[in-house]
């Protein structure tokens, strides 16, 4: 038993506490892993704690109209702030809508922000059982086990322990599989919470049969079936989103030379269209340099979005070549003929050998940003979900951008 | 990852899982006799315990068997406890003949006494004063915070139990109104 913090009429409990702690380190470090992957870090947590504060109201609301006569005759005990008068499940309801009306209205991208919330949605996992120990709840079948726990009346499995460790387990390796919040660890939005909630059922698949007092239907624990389902629905999601056959995606890439420069794109684009169908490309923006700063000379820039096949590392490799047919040496970094950067990747987020796609640039520097409306005002951030005309006016940037020569090939219409 | 490992992978997963879920009946039986334990949590059997009033008179939880009883256990500095004890005495009143019974049970054993007799006799409650000397009953019923109630049911078995201010009347009178119901 944990001891209880009582502060006044708020008897917060000790499992409320635990909940309280596990949501708050649950939300720091989805908003760390966040700033890493950029993903909308502000908007997430925002959700989660309006969430979690219209949680609590529902929760209470919940309970009222589960049980109307409790307040009749005493309306003002509807604030009692006592934790007993809750409805778990209505404030979940409550909780869950409110956040995703939050991330809705920003235009969250589902997968990527999804993919951030894996490491809240297991400090949540824990911290339930961790509570469920305090209170004594869920607790496990009588036992003769060594590590068996004193617990109403007898020694029982600790399966509430059984349960934190696991997930304590599970989050050591998404830790490490995300090199501690650094990266997804996959090249795919959505694979990493799909592996966290099928990791989770199976959890909760074993851990329920030590449950003392199951909700059966017939013989089976209605935990484990549910438990089943999600492990299914996430195994099917993994497999869709990593093996099915893919369809050409999109591509918004930069172009820039700073060495015959005119000639050089104009070729580079040839070039390309020999290997990609080019959907859209940009008027030829003529930019100060931003990132060698004592050079003098301009680059010219121009943004073209393909449709390829090609995986990431593969696009990756072949833009590579032609850069390099292109006479681009790597060891000279004053003279570029041929600069080729894939700023998105479809809607996926993700780092690739210390690569963050889609490329942060976008956001920093106006001689992407500008092209990049130019063609595809539409565009939406595929990690924070931001509007490329909220992305212009919050550009810090102030290289002179300036536009050379018109597109033929400009927005679609 | 090649696309057969993860078939392979994948499929024993939900194997693994479908089988154990199987098993869970067969390896953890669902335990019958364990309604007669004691326990202080819902769905278990409340421990019984025996406490004097003021006079000296004892009473045990055992004396009211089938009738509902609440056992709310309070200290005389505990605020929450005092805003909480006088709806309990009109739900008493209410109750009473139907047979309801409230054991409030102080203790003593860290309270100051003469302070919880003041507060009690001033407020003219009707119910039973009873004193945790030595702390027992705070002990088997694990209070590890103020108030604590208990309702037992006529039966003997825990319905619920309540800590903090949350056992208002309206939450009683619904408790008890359902405990009545079905007992008849």
């Amino acid at each position: 038993m944990f001891p209880v913090i009582d502060i006044g009429p708020i008897a917060i409990q000790s499992a409320g506490l635990i909940l309280l702690l596990g949501f708050f380190f649950g939300t720091w470090l989805t908003t760390y892993f966040a700033k890493n992957l950029g993903t909308n870090g502000t908007v997430i947590e925002n959700s989660l704690l309006y969430g979690l504060i219209s949680g609590i109201l529902g929760a209470r609301i919940g309970f009222v109209l589960q049980n109307p006569n409790i307040f009749v005759g005493n309306i003002w005990s509807i604030f009692s702030p006592t934790p007993t008068m809750l409805s778990g499940g209505f404030g979940l309801l409550v909780g869950s809508i409110v956040a995703i009306i939050i991330a809705q209205k920003n235009h969250l991208p589902l997968l990527p922000t999804l993919d951030t919330l894996s490491p809240f949605v297991l400090m949540m996992f824990t911290s339930i059982h961790l509570a469920n120990l305090a209170e004594g709840n869920a607790f496990g079948l009588s036992t003769n086990l060594p590590w068996g726990i004193e617990l109403w009346g007898t020694v029982r499995h600790p399966v509430q322990l059984y349960a934190v460790f696991i997930s304590v387990i599970i989050l050591c390796w998404i830790l490490g599989k995300t090199n501690f919040l650094h990266t997804t660890g996959f090249l795919k939005s959505g694979i990493l919470i799909n592996l966290t909630l099928a990791l989770l059922s199976m959890t909760t698949i074993f851990i329920r049969a030590f449950i003392d007092r199951k909700i059966l239907l017939g013989p089976i624990d209605v935990w484990q079936l549910g438990g089943l389902i999600v492990l299914i629905i996430n195994i099917l999601l993994i497999y869709k989103q990593s093996f099915q056959n893919q369809k050409p995606i999109s591509v918004f890439f930069s172009m820039g030379s700073n060495l015959k420069a005119e000639i050089n794109l104009e070729n580079a684009r040839n070039r390309l269209s020999e290997s990609f169908k080019i959907r859209r490309a940009s008027s030829i923006y003529r930019t100060e340099p931003v990132k060698n700063g004592n050079q003098k000379t301009y680059y010219l820039n121009q943004i073209l979005e393909l449709e390829t096949a090609y995986s990431f590392s593969e696009l990756r490799e072949h833009l590579k070549e032609i850069e390099k047919e292109f006479g681009r040496d790597t060891g000279n970094r004053k003279q570029i003929p041929l600069d080729l950067d894939i700023l998105s990747y479809h809607t996926e987020v993700f780092i690739f050998n210390g690569k963050n796609i889609p490329d942060p640039d976008i956001v920093k520097y106006r001689y992407i940003a500008e092209p990049l409306a130019e063609i595809a005002p539409n565009f939406r951030h595929p990690g924070t979900g931001v509007s490329i005309e909220s992305i212009l006016k919050s550009i810090e940037d102030t290289a002179k951008v300036e536009k050379i020569k018109e597109s033929d090939n400009g927005p679609e219409k | 990852m090649k696309t057969k490992t993860f078939i392979l992978i994948a499929l024993s997963s939900i194997l693994l899982s479908i089988i154990w879920i199987a098993l869970t009946p067969i390896l953890f039986p669902p335990v019958q006799s364990e309604t007669s334990r004691e326990a202080p949590f819902p769905g278990f059997s409340a421990p019984d315990f025996t406490l004097t009033n003021l006079d000296g008179e004892a009473y045990s939880l055992s004396d009211f068997k089938n009738r509902p009883v609440l056992v709310f256990i309070w200290a005389s500095w505990c605020s929450v406890c005092k805003s909480t004890m006088p709806g309990l005495q009109k739900v008493y009143t209410e109750y009473a003949a139907l047979g309801f019974e409230i054991m409030a049970v102080n203790t003593t054993y860290q309270d100051n006494l003469t302070s919880a007799v003041n507060y009690f006799t001033s407020q003219n409650f009707s119910y039973l004063f009873l004193l945790d000397q030595d702390g027992s009953v705070s002990q088997t019923y694990q209070v590890h915070a103020l108030p604590t109630a208990i309702l037992v049911d006529p039966t003997g078995m825990v319905h619920d139990v309540v800590i903090g201010s949350g056992m208002s009347p309206g939450l009683l009178r619904a408790q008890l109104d359902e405990i009545l119901e079905e007992s008849e």
